[in-house]
């Protein structure tokens, strides 16, 4: 393993993985808080209960749950239950192209916000009851001598286990288990008469199951816990984790009963988290970029400009590409994208205070200005100086 | 139900699974070796195109029965043979028809066709109609061969369409040629990124890639629309499209969309429009990718997500409907008709029964136009036997 970060710039580390990056009015506040304290209080943050939706909010305004979502991920608050929120909208996506209601998907993000901490048997019983969820993999299809089997194909192999570690057979048996499991407007109905009540055979375990029996049954699984450890590893802390680092988030899964919460302690007190072979080596999607250019700049609220960044580059809440999520890493280094980044940081530069380009180098790079990037800085003062650094390959990178 | 009179479907089936196997040969395989020399593009004509007003079969007895007040006047209808005609505001695909430059495939649809726009866009975007879309069929060529060109397919859509998801990150919408355009100030960002590439790791990884894609943004960024007799909202968009192609942009797709088809009431007058912009726009686009040269390396596709029930409704328009024709443009293709046209006696729920599967399309552009092998074209189309369509 490669040297450990220095404390300020394990914080840095910390806040981009755990947050959105730092911000000029927290850094001082979390530099004193310290590395271990910040830990812990990001973790006890994710039972803490999402502001409350801005007066007027209506779901149905187009463009009203994003601002909504985007404006708590630029304030700060809870930052870690914002950005395990994204994650879990990343891992369970669903797209309101298909589900057509905002307001259902602004529930779901309820849900990965308030549970996403949690037991993750408990939020895949909750995805599976879901109304978004339902219409999105076609829940009220699914009926007793005519399955549909999306739901269970796709909770298996992207949501619970990852491809090779089910079989096909699973797969229609789980579908009758959830025979029956629909929704009516906006709540979850069970309807005995669409229900499947046999006996399944899943995962080699025999019974009259139904949809949480399933649930209990795959996140029961040692391969569960080795798929969400791997997946939040590579959310959260390196694109490319070590088998051992991939164990110990399984072995605390598997203590815990499944404790998100736990999992996530245990991966970001890892050595490894802030080692440097782990420091800038996620390219930050466009949500996280542009989230995180405001906080730097001390934005209050997300600019309409904002939207139709993101809507350019690809990454729009609530309407991921398809049930895989979004892309990672290069993904996002395309044309579009890249030109967007170099507008935002023009654009956030611009709107700044002159001021604030003394601290920049703090804030949005932990006080590490590698000697190319500071070549370029030379001389460079006021706007000019944060755009370029908002803009710089390091800057690009979580 | 009629058979084709060239019959290019049988032999198709024959002569496809027999071919699979053996290299293709003539000028398909010299251009495999630069993937980005070739571009398909795809005109979705979005809402549901009415096919049997589209291609007429105008000697069918039931055409006049099934379109009492939509029937076209036969003495106007573009006759392409002794059964089938043009509408009469498709001067420009007749024209394109005679140059030999127009394929048409009849009857294309899939089993259990979906009445919904979304659902049924998603199956022909997706070829996958039994799965949930996790990626699109050109998404699907694209990952077949990889390319680390930071630009490789546009959709001129302000939503990334279905159709192009897939691994690479080189695919972007692009509505306006201003939006890749470098802010004023950021050049110095630039040489950054430059200056980065023989950097390891991923700061050298980003140097390289935010690098080739600015340089790429760049070019786009300079292109105005192509100055060529187009008109109307299709006109514009291919006007950009004929810029892309023009320049030293390698894309392989380039998407876009036309809208308006959805015509469940007083259909005649906007389906005659809609038609006249269609054939008389891609005439002309035609015509200047066979005089600048660029014949060759473009196919165009265009296909709606269905066709239009085969009874007229009470409002003087159609509702949706299932299997329709499809076009094929371009130097390459093989000119006439393909596949055969749907039994006008022989519906489904008051649909025309489809009678070639839309992945037979798809794995022909994809073998033999965009030369891909046969186990990429598996994950692309599925088992569906490839038809004959490019010469």
């Amino acid at each position: 393993m490669s040297t450990a970060l220095k404390d300020e710039v394990a914080l840095g580390h910390l806040l981009r993985r755990a947050g959105f990056g730092s911000s000029p009015a927290s850094h001082e506040g979390f530099l004193s808080l310290g590395w271990r304290k910040t830990v812990d209080r990001l973790l006890d943050e994710l039972g803490e209960p999402a502001a409350p939706p801005p007066e007027g909010f209506d779901p149905y305004v187009p463009g009203a749950t994003q601002q909504a979502w985007l404006d708590r991920m630029l304030s700060g608050r809870a930052m870690l239950a914002e950005k395990l929120a994204f994650f879990w909208h990343g891992h369970f996506a669903t797209s309101n192209t298909k589900v057509q209601d905002p307001q259902l998907l602004w529930t779901q993000y309820g849900l990965f916000r308030r549970k996403g901490g949690g037991k993750f048997r408990e939020l895949v019983e909750e995805v599976s009851r879901d109304v978004a969820m339902i219409r999105w993999l076609d829940g009220n299809s699914n009926r007793k001598g005519v399955p549909n089997e999306n739901y269970a194909r796709e909770l298996q192999e992207l949501f619970t286990l990852g491809i090779g570690n089910y079989s096909e057979q699973d797969i229609r048996e789980i579908a009758r288990a959830f025979t029956g499991w629909g929704s009516h407007h906006h709540k979850f109905v069970f309807s005995e008469q669409y229900h499947d009540a046999g006996e399944k055979t899943v995962h080699g375990r025999t019974g009259n199951w139904d949809g949480d029996d399933v649930v209990r049954i795959i996140t029961g699984q040692p391969a569960s816990r080795a798929f969400i450890a791997t997946e939040l590893l590579r959310f959260f802390s390196t694109p490319d984790p070590d088998a051992s680092e991939v164990e110990a988030v399984a072995a605390t899964l598997h203590k815990t009963e499944g404790s998100i919460k736990d999992a996530l302690r245990t991966m970001f007190l890892a050595d490894e988290f802030r080692a440097r072979s782990h420091y800038r080596t996620l390219v930050k999607s466009p949500v996280e970029f542009v989230v995180g250019v405001l906080r730097v700049a001390g934005a209050s609220s997300v600019p309409l400009w904002a939207h139709g960044s993101l809507e350019r580059t690809g990454q729009i809440l609530f309407r991921p590409p398809s049930v895989k999520g979004w892309p990672s890493g290069a993904g996002w280094l395309g044309s579009a994208a890249m030109v967007e980044r170099l507008k935002a940081a023009r654009r956030v530069a611009d709107g700044a205070p002159e001021s604030m380009a003394s601290g920049i180098e703090r804030i949005a790079l932990d006080g590490e200005v590698p000697p190319e990037l500071a070549a370029a800085l030379q001389g460079l003062e006021g706007k000019e100086r944060i755009a370029l650094v908002l803009a710089s390959p390091e800057y690009q990178l979580a | 139900m009629w058979i084709d009179r060239r019959s290019f479907l049988k032999h198709a089936v024959v002569a496809g699974g027999s071919v699979l196997a053996l290299p293709r040969l003539g000028w398909t395989q010299g251009a495999a070796k630069e993937p980005g020399a070739r571009t398909l593009v795809l005109l979705h004509l979005n809402g549901g195109n009415d096919g049997l007003n589209t291609v007429v079969p105008y000697k069918d007895s039931l055409y006049p029965v099934l379109r009492q007040a939509l029937a076209l006047n036969t003495g106007q209808i573009r006759k392409i043979d002794e059964n089938l005609g043009l509408h009469p505001a498709l001067s420009g695909f007749e024209d394109l028809w005679k140059k030999e430059r127009l394929a048409i495939i009849n009857g294309v649809g899939y089993p259990n066709p979906n009445y919904s726009h979304f659902r049924a866009t998603e199956i022909w975007f997706t070829a996958q109609p039994a799965n949930t879309p996790v990626d699109g069929w050109v998404g699907r060529v694209l990952d077949a061969r990889p390319s680390k060109a930071p630009l490789r397919a546009v959709s001129l859509t302000k939503e990334k369409p279905l159709s192009l998801q897939c691994s690479s990150p080189g695919v972007a919408t692009l509505t306006d040629f201003k939006q890749f355009q470098v802010p004023a100030g950021m050049e110095r960002a630039v040489e950054l990124y430059g200056r980065y590439r023989e950097l390891d790791g991923e700061r050298g990884r980003v140097g390289r890639a935010g690098s080739d894609a600015i340089r790429v943004a760049k070019k786009i960024a300079a292109l105005q629309p192509y100055q060529a007799p187009l008109y109307g909202r299709l006109g514009q968009d291919l006007r950009k499209v004929l810029a892309l192609l023009n320049s030293d942009i390698d894309l392989e797709v380039i998407q876009l969309s036309f809208g308006g088809f959805d015509t469940h009431a007083n259909q005649a007058g906007t389906h005659n429009g809609l038609l006249a912009q269609v054939g008389n726009n891609l005439r002309n686009y035609q015509n200047v990718l066979d005089q600048r040269g660029l014949g060759d390396r473009v196919t165009t596709l265009v296909f709606s997500e269905f066709g239009r029930r085969a009874a007229e409704n009470l409002s003087g328009g159609t509702d949706h409907g299932s299997a329709g024709p499809v076009f094929l443009l371009g130097k390459g293709v093989r000119p006439g008709l393909h596949g055969s046209y749907p039994a006008l006696d022989d519906l489904e729920r008051g649909n025309f029964k489809y009678t070639t599967d839309f992945r037979s399309v798809y794995a022909a552009v994809a073998r033999d136009f965009l030369n891909l092998d046969p186990d990429a074209v598996k994950k692309v189309a599925g088992d569906h036997e490839p038809l004959e369509l490019f010469a």
